[in-house]
């Protein structure tokens, strides 16, 4: 009964580190699949979802409701963004992800002006369930199932819908989509509103479960960033597989040694990695395609 | 005599292909300048004069970064990272071994040392490991959050190295200035005027000799690679060596303002590593024009005096515009501000002697 | 001795066997084209060849020496050098910078700028010298690029469609170029489609079909082979 009370305890510990790496990494992966560029936004797009679900739930709306308008209004701020200005810059990539750093900062210090240095929280629901005398937070086992249908979603969106098979696509083959005389335009445009909007999911999803800030997307964007850097360019082949492995690595530091120990053995983890596997782990699936 | 003439070919590389200005128009503009920044003291109180020297210490950081950066193609985002390195290895050294004999000069290359080998190891596995410009940056990024997170909750009495308590989110203080053996009673460098003539010194040294190391053989590779490293392997040049040598000087770089900060307001803090801090030197440099070692300079110094300004507003404020600086232009300026604005108006005047000749 | 030799080199993708046992052999002093249909591996062939890709079996010997494994400097460093098919220059910089990036590791001061005024001549580009690389023509850059490969004074020289994008004019040069370098004593190994080209400067001819070696000969025995000229016909009549 120990073992199997301990077993059970660092499954749920992994699983939350699962739960945690895929929901802050998928809106990244996804925009750099796309458009190979990371969005240095990412953080204050989770926070805009954090943010907005809030505030949702003090008015009163029901929690899941809250959660997806903090997800659909990341999103639309995503795409009025992308038209307003990294549409200008899709021949400079690089470019793009240092204009995104700038947006980055005026997110954050616009919300410490415009809101102050903290939101009310909402404390999270639910409460808990005791497994072999420890008690663990049945939200977190919301958080994971949440995951997963995160994944089964975007899974049913790429390989089910028409932006979805252009999305993967191009993903495979860059400019395939341009070759296609598709409207890659409009395309790349639904990929960053898709980008953030999952990252405010993560936000409205993560916002009953900790302190409100205006830098609290710095919290997410290292764990979205490793995810990324090992799983590489395609979400079902690299992220979710990184997602796991990252996880299994990170709740064997974590118990042994803390949480930071657990962040900080990730990143090393990972710099290693890129040494043996400069392509990430897509590539190494896909045995360096051409 | 060979000496004389390998010091003279050193100096023409004073001048080259890779850096703005040449001949004697632009070097009497840089003597100018230079007197100006050296009779300022006579000018101004002692006080200002130190808190000035301020600027000095972060440009050093922002040429390192113009190196890798602008001449070498590498996103480097966690240059804070080196920064705080150092600043925390200057005060635990000076901190436990004091400031007698000149040891704080010691610590200042020691620190600085410390971080470039910091880099040396963090770029070995990030160059041979061959990874791609945005990768590149990430890592980068996520090793100064880790470290700022990790400094953050070194609160505890346990966390300390000898004597210096690294003291988490409140920082690490009270560690001697730079100071100067002299007999008949040490000299220290507060913040005061010949702190900022050491400093100024220090930077004019730094910037020339950089000047010499991008139009050197290493510099024209180092930019080779930028265009197109694939056709500098297919050279014979083992590219991985030549990225890693441009990261690791200028991550020494970013180091030695870090030490050199430290030293100046006897203070260090794990936010010098947080995500604003490290998006400052990516502004100053992208605005500035990150290609040209001068442009680099110029509008560091430009842009921070201009943040200086805005932050008697609140700080926030002028990080916002910090961004909107930053969102601006890179899409209308992408050699910065300096280059874009001088083509636009070499162009102004093209335009006008064209009208004149019709 | 031969100067390049590969022995039952294999390379797949994923399920893909791009290059298939491969045995090639070339003697120093031969200027050799590669010809085939799209997809039949000549590029990956370069591509190990060059160090871009290491085989999944076999061995590639240069002058003797089992360079199967070595990085792509360290063949550079040997003697190989490479034309790409997409121009690989340093557009930002100039015409003479690029050239002294390829020559600065072995020559420097005076011979170095007297190297690098010869290469101009060779090249036509004396009037573009102080021009930025980007802002050459097509035909130009390619030039500009063979100068590079060239500057490393190169045993083994690799052209990989030097005329691609070329004006009949501009080829026919390329090819006097080419016949030029050779005369001095260097080999070549060009991939190419344009079969007067082949004809202008190939020695021999080696046919790659679905990455294995199909066909290996003279010009002339190539042309006359009906099984290469199916092949071509299959696809789009190319020969």
């Amino acid at each position: 009964m120990d073992f199997l009370s301990s077993l059970f305890s660092f499954a749920y510990q992994a699983g939350d580190a699962f739960a945690f790496l895929v929901l802050s990494a998928c809106g990244l992966a996804v925009i750099f699949g796309m458009m190979g560029v990371i969005n240095l936004a990412h953080g204050e797009f989770i926070l805009c979802g954090a943010y907005v679900s809030t505030s949702a739930t003090h008015l009163g709306v029901p929690l899941p409701v809250s959660i997806l308008l903090g997800t659909l209004v990341a999103g639309a701020v995503g795409m009025l963004l992308e038209r307003a200005i990294i549409r200008h810059l899709y021949d400079r990539p690089l470019d793009t992800i240092v204009v995104t750093w700038g947006v980055s900062m005026i997110a954050t210090q616009g919300t410490l002006i415009l809101l102050g240095s903290t939101m009310q929280g909402t404390g999270t629901p639910f409460g808990s369930i005791e497994v072999g005398g420890y008690g663990y937070s049945v939200y977190r086992l919301v958080l994971m199932a949440a995951a997963v249908a995160t994944l089964a979603v975007l899974w049913l969106i790429f390989t089910r819908t028409r932006f979805g098979i252009l999305a993967r696509a191009t993903i495979q083959v860059p400019h395939i989509a341009e070759a296609l005389g598709v409207n890659t335009s409009l395309v790349y445009s639904l990929t960053f509103g898709l980008g953030a909007g999952l990252a405010g999911l993560c936000g409205g999803l993560y916002a009953p479960t900790m302190t409100l800030v205006p830098t609290m997307g710095s919290a997410f964007v290292v764990e979205a960033f490793v995810t990324v850097v090992v799983g590489g360019a395609d979400i079902f082949l690299g992220t979710a597989p990184a997602a796991a492995i990252l996880a299994v690595v990170k709740a064997a530091l974590t118990s042994w040694e803390g949480q930071l120990a657990g962040q900080i053995g990730l990143l090393v983890a990972v710099i290693i990695v890129i040494r043996v596997l400069p392509r990430g782990l897509t590539g190494f699936i896909l045995r360096e395609r051409a | 005599m060979p000496s004389h003439s390998s010091l003279g070919s050193a100096l023409r590389l004073l001048e080259g292909p890779q850096t703005l200005g040449k001949g004697p128009a632009f070097w009497s503009g840089f003597v100018v300048v230079l007197a100006l920044a050296c009779i300022y003291p006579l000018f101004a109180d002692g006080y200002d004069v130190g808190n000035n020297v301020y600027f000095f210490n972060w440009a050093f950081m922002a040429l390192g970064l113009s190196l890798i950066w602008g001449y070498g193609g590498a996103l480097s985002f966690g240059q804070t990272a080196f920064f705080g390195v150092a600043g925390y290895a200057y005060g635990v050294l000076t901190i436990n071994f004091g400031d007698a004999y000149g040891f704080t000069f010691v610590s200042l290359v020691l620190a600085t040392l410390i971080a470039a080998l910091f880099a040396a190891v963090l770029g070995y596995f990030l160059f041979f490991g061959r990874i791609s410009g945005v990768f590149l940056g990430i890592v980068t990024l996520s090793v100064t959050l880790v470290l700022e997170r990790f400094m953050s909750q070194t609160a505890g009495p346990e966390w300390h190295i000898g004597s210096a308590r690294l003291n988490g989110f409140n920082g690490m203080g009270n560690m001697p200035s730079l100071t100067i053996p002299w007999p008949g009673g040490d000299v220290v460098l507060y913040p005061d005027v010949p702190l900022y003539y050491l400093t100024l010194a220090l930077l004019v040294l730094v910037y020339l000799a950089l000047r010499m190391v991008v139009n050197s053989r290493f510099g024209n590779v180092l930019v080779a690679i930028r265009e197109n490293p694939q056709r500098a392997e297919m050279l014979g040049y083992d590219i991985r060596r030549y990225q890693l040598g441009g990261f690791v000087v200028g991550s020494a770089l970013a180091g030695l303002s870090g030490v050199l900060y430290t030293a100046w307001g006897n203070y260090i803090t794990p936010s010098s590593m947080g995500m604003t801090q490290a998006a400052l030197p990516i502004v100053w440099v992208a605005v500035g024009g990150r290609s040209d070692l001068t442009t680099t300079l110029l509008g560091t110094l430009l842009v921070l005096a201009g943040f200086q300004a805005l932050t008697i507003y609140g700080s926030q404020y002028a990080l916002v515009a910090m961004g909107f600086l930053l969102v601006v232009t890179v899409p209308a300026a992408p050699s910065g501000i300096i280059i874009g604005i001088g083509s636009l108006f070499s162009r102004g005047l093209k335009r006008r002697k064209a009208r004149e000749a019709r | 001795m031969a100067i390049l030799q590969t022995r039952g080199l294999d390379k797949w993708f994923g399920g893909l066997h791009v290059t298939d046992n491969v045995d090639f052999s070339m003697q120093p002093g031969e200027v050799h084209c590669l010809i085939g249909p799209n997809g039949a591996g000549k590029s990956t062939f370069f591509r190990l060849v060059l160090g871009e890709h290491l085989p999944n079996g076999g061995a590639i010997l240069y002058d003797g020496a089992d360079i199967t494994r070595a990085k792509s400097y360290q063949r550079i460093r040997r003697g190989i050098s490479v034309k790409f098919q997409v121009p690989g220059i340093f557009k930002a910089l100039k015409v003479r910078q690029n050239l002294q990036i390829a020559l600065q590791d072995h020559l420097s001061g005076h011979s170095l700028n007297e190297e690098i005024d010869r290469l101009l001549e060779f090249l036509k580009l004396k009037d573009a010298a102080g021009q930025l690389a980007g802002s050459l023509s097509h035909g130009q850059k390619q030039w500009l690029e063979i100068g590079m490969a060239i500057a490393l004074k190169p045993k083994l020289l690799l052209l990989d469609e030097p005329t691609a994008g070329m004006t009949p004019d501009e080829t026919h040069a390329t090819g006097e170029m080419v016949q030029a370098l050779n005369a001095d004593g260097v080999s070549v190994l060009a991939v190419e489609h344009d079969m007067a080209f082949v004809r202008q400067i190939a020695q021999r001819v080696t046919v790659l079909h679905f990455g294995r070696v199909f066909a290996q000969g003279t010009i002339d025995e190539i042309v006359a082979d009906e099984r290469v000229a199916a092949i071509y016909l299959g696809e789009t009549g190319h020969a």
